[in-house]
């Protein structure tokens, strides 16, 4: 009964129609009225709406800015998560005396520390790009820490044999095998910084998708905040699948 | 049990099977009567665990037919019980011991209130008795097997399906639980399909023993075991009956090997 | 728990922050020493408001859980027995998965206005997702060896599915509630900061908008501690509910 995640041809023409199947009945929903249209735009009055912000340029904008935004935090959480991720997992000793203190940093949800931040910088661009990098740092250095935790303890003792130098155990040895787990991590990180970003976004006022969304609400313009989830959504698809395919071709020699 | 006429339970006719591309068996055909064991033995790939899913009726063949009791296997029935090798897969993790018995009354129809006599009964025939409440995590390896064994039991099947049940055990256990089920076949008159690769194991069970060359699975020889029963660890290794089988089917296990 | 070790590292953080902040005097508005959160906490449970607020983020926790989570098994379990189904919907699950919960905050704020309803269906539907996903998981991943003992015992689809199929999978159903709690609590407090003025998200916000750093700062250990404790209490459940079975599922949550 396993199903693998490479589906053949048939079933790729299944799902699609599935895929129609599903906005048909949207638009059934949406012209029978059952539902207000304040709430529940049409397909074609999303779909319009979503054209008109791509191609008039606001949303270009607004993607750029959410999307910009959530890749420079990201960047920086994994460089320094990496960094830092790896110092801590080749020592034993480290890791167990942080182990309390990064279960707590992992359980705290990263949005949590946002009033944190405003105190301490304030509503600025600063401020957005600090939550992002730490709130996304964790799944990536918690993976690096994992990563290395893990090596084969005959990887350690080869090593030790050939009298490797720190440095080079953790470029020649711990890297490469912790990497499936560090981007398996890096993608989780991503996940967090585009939320963290749309957060930072309604909070700041920052342009980007997520002030966009928030205004379109507001002014209760649903097509417009429909284009802009569904904008958003293609966001984290896109990202996601990115770095999936990423992870699949590393993580080839496992297994 | 020893060449007596019984009639035929189980019969291949002319049975090939291709899976994945690839042909596992071919031509085979052989019948086992009632009340037999028989033992198939042959290399890794050979096909044999296959045979026992064409029985069972987990696998289909892709020519050919098998039958059991006169009728062709379809699909699989409450009369065919099969034991599988990796028992610890096979067993219920979350129900104890006699939990797991139950199952197969529970799948037979079986009155709850019949059922813990019965389970008792057999839990006690594959000495389990007083390990009724233990779950199968707490429980050796040989216990485990012994446990399928009993739930196989349980489903009241005259044909018993065997995949290298003690291959996994260590040789102690293993000689215990080959006489526990020496004993139990005699004692039920259930028809016994077995197989191992351990050539030894195959004549010291055995009525008759089916060798398969491997790639794809054919029949090399099927020999009949002369050897007296009830069989013995000690004895029946030292028979001249069996020294000469073994010294004769050496040669053919080499080159089934190779 | 590891041993003891791993408390040193926040108890030495503590002692140097309260240390610090009365060798430098600083007495601000953005930040406060140890003993000023615990003062904090205090006041919060002194005047109601940090169980009210607490009862009510478990509130919305609680609910949106239950919803996401009927939601993920169903259509998970519905998706593991039936292929066909599986194959109809999977694209149309894959485009509505990556959808920010975040993103659907203003739409739902349009929609219910302020209050419980409005964070519980973010949550509901935050959870939902991870917990199809597991669910069809861990129905499709049942050990292939089961699933021929129950043909060969002649079980039905509902035999099947109620002796072996779920009681196999439970485990996996079993972390999979324990992950989508720990995401309902992130998604709801992230809410109460965004837009829902309820709850410890709110709370927080609150005391850093009147400058009230110390009290601030006990709603953030509040958050963090009760993340972690859920999250434990939940995988205690999980071991001596599946201790007997010899094998332990203790993924953690990312």
């Amino acid at each position: 009964m396993k199903r693998g995640f490479n589906v053949p041809g048939l079933a790729l023409l299944q799902g699609l129609v599935g895929l129609a199947l599903f906005v048909w009945l949207w638009h059934l929903i949406a012209a029978s009225g059952a539902v207000p249209r304040a709430f529940l735009p049409s397909p074609e009055a999303t779909w319009n709406a979503f054209v008109r912000g791509v191609t008039t340029g606001d949303m270009r904008e607004q993607l750029l800015g959410t999307v910009l935004r959530m890749i420079n935090g990201w960047l920086l959480a994994s460089l320094v998560g990496i960094a830092l991720g790896s110092a801590i997992g080749i020592s034993e000793t480290l890791r167990n005396y942080l182990r309390p203190t990064l279960a707590f940093a992992r359980a705290l949800p990263a949005s949590a520390v946002v009033p944190v931040a405003i105190a301490l910088v304030g509503l600025t661009p600063g401020m957005v790009l600090g939550v992002i990098v730490f709130g996304s740092i964790w799944p990536t250095l918690l993976a690096t820490v994992q990563g290395f935790a893990m090596v084969d303890p005959r990887l350690v003792e080869v090593s030790r044999a050939l009298h490797l130098s720190r440095f080079d155990f953790i470029w020649k040895i711990g890297l490469p095998n912790a990497v499936p787990d560090i981007i398996t991590g890096m993608r989780l990180s991503l996940t967090v910084a585009l939320i963290l970003a749309i957060v930072g976004e309604m909070l700041a006022g920052q342009e980007g998708l997520g002030k966009a969304i928030l205004l379109a609400a507001r002014m209760f313009r649903a097509p417009d905040l429909y284009a802009g989830i569904v904008l958003l959504g293609l966001v984290g698809l896109v990202s996601s699948y990115g770095l999936l395919l990423v992870e699949r071709r590393v993580a080839r020699w496992r297994r | 049990m020893n060449g007596n006429a019984g009639s035929v339970v189980i019969e291949f006719r002319d049975v090939g099977l291709y899976l994945g591309g690839k042909e596992i068996t071919q031509n085979i055909a052989f019948n086992v009567r009632k009340g037999e064991f028989v033992c198939v033995i042959g290399a890794s790939g050979c096909g044999k665990t296959t045979l026992l899913r064409l029985v069972s009726g987990l696998y289909q063949p892709t020519t050919g037919s098998v039958h059991v009791d006169g009728k062709k296997v379809e699909g699989p029935s409450r009369d065919v019980a099969i034991v599988f090798q990796d028992y610890s897969r096979a067993l219920l993790p979350w129900r104890t011991a006699a939990g797991n018995v139950s199952l197969a009354l529970e799948a037979i129809g079986m009155p709850r209130a019949e059922r813990a006599d019965r389970i008792h009964a057999l839990l006690g025939k594959v000495g389990l008795a007083q390990h009724a409440q233990k779950f199968p995590s707490q429980l050796s390896g040989g216990m485990q097997q012994r446990l399928q064994i009993a739930r196989s039991l349980a489903q009241g099947a005259s044909i018993l399906l065997m995949d290298e049940p003690f291959g996994a055990l260590d040789a102690m256990t293993r000689q215990s639980l080959q006489d526990e089920v020496l004993e139990l076949a005699a004692d039920s008159g259930v028809t016994v399909l077995f197989v191992t690769h351990d050539l030894e194991e195959a004549l010291y069970l055995g009525d008759r023993v089916v060798a398969l060359y491997s790639n794809p699975g054919r029949i090399a020889r099927i020999v009949d075991i002369p050897l007296p029963r009830p069989r013995n660890q000690l004895s029946t290794r030292e028979e001249p009956d069996f020294l000469h089988l073994r010294r004769e089917l050496f040669g053919l296990m080499e080159e089934i090997h190779a | 728990m590891s041993g003891w070790r791993g408390f040193i590292v926040p108890a030495v953080l503590l002692l140097l922050a309260e240390a610090g902040f009365r060798v430098f005097g600083y007495v601000g508005d953005t930040l406060a020493p140890p003993s000023a959160i615990l003062r904090g906490f205090v006041e919060a449970i002194g005047d109601g408001s940090m169980v009210t607020s607490t009862l009510q983020t478990f509130a919305t926790v609680l609910g949106g859980t239950v919803i996401g989570a009927a939601f993920g098994l169903v259509v998970g379990c519905a998706l593991g027995f039936w292929g066909l189904l599986y194959r109809f919907t999977y694209i149309t699950i894959e485009c509505l998965r990556p959808i920010p919960s975040v993103a659907l905050l203003p739409l739902s704020l349009m929609i219910f206005g302020f209050g419980y309803k409005m964070e519980i269906a973010i949550v509901g539907f935050a959870t939902a997702w991870p917990f199809l996903i597991l669910t069809y998981s861990a129905i499709s991943q049942v050990e292939p060896r089961l699933l021929e003992v129950a043909k060969v015992f002649g079980f039905g689809p509902v035999g099947t599915a109620w002796k072996l199929v779920l009681p196999a999978a439970a485990p996996r159903l079993m972390t999979a509630l324990r992950l989508c709690v720990g995401i309902a609590l992130v998604v709801a407090v992230t809410s109460e900061i965004v837009s829902n003025p309820q709850g410890l998200g709110h709370e927080l916000m609150i005391a850093q908008e009147t400058l009230r750093p110390h009290r601030m700062l006990a709603y953030l250990v509040l958050v963090g501690v009760i993340g972690w404790g859920l999250n434990n209490l939940l995988l205690w459940l999980q071991v001596r509910m599946f201790r007997h079975r010899g094998e332990i599922d203790t993924e953690v949550a990312a």
